[in-house]
């Protein structure tokens, strides 16, 4: 087999006495639909800010395709291909769709301080250029967003909002796409509309790899090629739905069950 | 009131609106981006404004005569070594106290501001004087009736709307731009994006304190003469346009501006009582404003901050 895109080896986070994520071990392959799994406090969103940067890594590395990531700032990880979605929303209400989603393109956008102030032709052309783009990656998950892209994301509904989150960090064609819940707050039919979005966008680029921790179990099973169980920060197993599903010590954990 | 003087005293008052809108963005743009007020700010306008002094008088003493030409000087070198100090200021006060009470910000650029506004007093040739300020601009009038514009006053009014706008295209329509409103909004979310957090606060100081040269430099023509305690009064009334405007936010910091010099030319025109109580008017409004609108005229949660 290839080598991993993804591969986080022993990680270890602390906070305080306690340990969040306590050697974990994961990989994840190019192409491939990860579904992150486990009880409240498991380690799931610890795993994503130990990926992006977001907390403070102990112990153990992370490698994006071959890369040594560990420990680097937020901004560093991200020119690495790595986009991520927020548990609690974190779209800049205060900005149009459109500026959001231009945030989404920041690394890729016209580079150096002379473009970023004077060469307004050029980023003005860019950025015409980009409209176009960002209309066609809203559109992928409603019909309605596109018309909406100057308005304030403030005025968006909280599933635009939510759609919006996932085409910022699209938009700017990442490797590895990280999704943190994305149903939170979300009624099951707007989720199961959100993640028909997901997988027909998901269907349009093959190589694009996503990790996406979710609650919702019909979420999982319908869109990750394999599940991961992270239970007290290690990772408890690991497989197919169905064979994670049916593993005893998934259920006991997880499911409450004895 | 006789049309021509209502359009003489609308006009100065503009011309102050100016002033004030060009040091009252540097407070809302700091604010903005890293939640502090720095006192330093009135005191950068000041050091603007002896700097480009400097410069006239380094450029007399070389021979060069050409008004455009020492105009250009003074601004370049005044803006420029501004935003230098800005950043400075940025890089060695701010940024170390990030995550400490905002009130030490304030303490210690209350401090680093005396130690400006000091320096320039003991260090420049007798600098507890008041300065004569070249006039380096076309000193015709026009006249309309009973409303005289001075071309000076005009040249400076467009320069400082100019920079305003400036500001303008830069926040709404630059990769900059987005990247300081991301960083106000955001700063984590910012950086998930690639955004760099210190260099987008050093450039947005920068930036403010380039302005606040600005500020400096056409007081300084305006009014043809400096002194080492300017930045005090400046200082104070940008910083409280800024307030009212609404902190954090950008056009609020202009309106501010506007209307706190609204406020003093009402005060020197309209109450009958001498001009000297201008800004004892102006303050008291301000005070009056406070108390109806505590979150400033454009509160930052409904309009976009920065």
């Amino acid at each position: 087999m290839t080598a991993p895109l993804l591969d986080a080896r022993a990680l270890v986070v602390r906070f305080g006495g306690v340990t969040a994520l306590d050697g974990l071990d994961l990989s994840v392959h190019t192409g491939e639909t990860v579904g992150l799994i486990g009880p409240n406090g498991s380690g799931k969103t610890t795993f994503f800010n130990a990926l992006t940067g977001f907390v403070r890594v102990a112990g153990g590395r992370a490698q994006l395709a071959g890369a040594d990531i560990t420990g680097l700032e937020p901004r560093r990880i991200a020119a690495f291909g790595i986009a991520r979605t927020f548990q609690r929303l974190r779209l800049l209400l205060d900005l149009s769709v459109f500026d959001n989603l231009m945030l989404g393109q920041h690394l890729t956008l016209d580079h150096g301080p002379w473009s970023s102030l004077f060469a307004r032709g050029r980023f003005a052309a860019a950025v015409r250029g980009q409209a176009d783009v960002a209309r066609t990656l809203l559109a992928a998950f409603s019909p309605g967003l596109p018309a909406r892209l100057f308005e304030p994301a403030r005025a968006l509904t909280m599933i635009d909002r939510r759609r919006v989150e996932i085409c910022r960090a699209l938009i700017r064609e990442p490797a590895l796409l990280l999704l943190d819940e994305p149903s939170a707050g979300m009624t099951p039919d707007e989720t199961a509309e959100l993640m028909t979005d997901l997988l027909a966008v998901k269907a349009q680029r093959p190589a694009l790899t996503v990790v996406i921790i979710e609650h919702d179990m019909g979420v999982i099973e319908r869109v990750s090629d394999r599940c991961v169980v992270l239970d007290y920060g290690r990772k408890l197993a690991e497989g197919s739905y169905a064979e994670v599903a049916a593993d005893p010590v998934v259920r006991r954990a997880y499911l409450g069950e004895d | 009131m006789d049309p021509g003087l209502l359009a003489q005293h609308v006009f100065n008052g503009l011309m102050l609106g100016v002033i004030y809108a060009l040091v009252a963005v540097g407070f809302t743009l700091f604010f903005g981006v890293m939640d502090v007020i720095k006192f330093s700010h009135g005191d950068v306008v000041m050091l603007g404004a002896f700097t480009a002094l400097a410069v006239a008088a380094g450029l007399t003493g070389m021979g060069v005569t050409s008004h455009p030409l020492m105009l250009l000087g003074m601004l370049v070198v005044a803006l420029g070594l501004m935003a230098v100090v800005g950043a400075l200021l940025a890089r060695l006060l701010v940024l170390p106290l990030r995550g400490a009470p905002a009130i030490n910000v304030l303490l210690i650029t209350l401090m680093a501001g005396t130690v400006i506004r000091e320096g320039v007093r003991l260090f420049y040739p007798q600098g507890s004087n008041p300065k004569p300020f070249p006039r380096l601009l076309p000193g015709g009038t026009v006249e309309i009736g009973s409303f005289t514009l001075r071309h000076d006053s005009a040249i400076l009014f467009v320069i400082g709307v100019a920079a305003i706008v400036g500001v303008h295209l830069t926040l709404a329509r630059t990769r900059l731009g987005l990247a300081i409103r991301a960083v106000a909004q955001d700063p984590e979310t910012a950086s998930a994006m690639g955004i760099p957090f210190t260099a987008t606060v050093l450039a947005t100081f920068a930036i403010g304190s380039a302005l606040a040269a600005l500020a400096g430099v056409v007081n300084g023509l305006y009014y043809s003469e400096i002194s080492f305690n300017l930045g005090l009064l400046l200082g104070a009334i940008g910083f409280s346009a800024a307030v009212v405007g609404g902190l954090g936010n950008v056009y609020g910091a202009i309106l501010g501006g506007f209307l706190f010099a609204a406020l003093q030319t009402i005060g020197a025109v309209a109450l009958p009582f001498a001009s000297a109580y201008k800004d004892v008017f102006a303050f008291a409004a301000v005070i009056v404003l406070m108390a109806l609108r505590p979150a400033g005229l454009l509160a930052e949660r409904s309009a976009e901050r920065v």
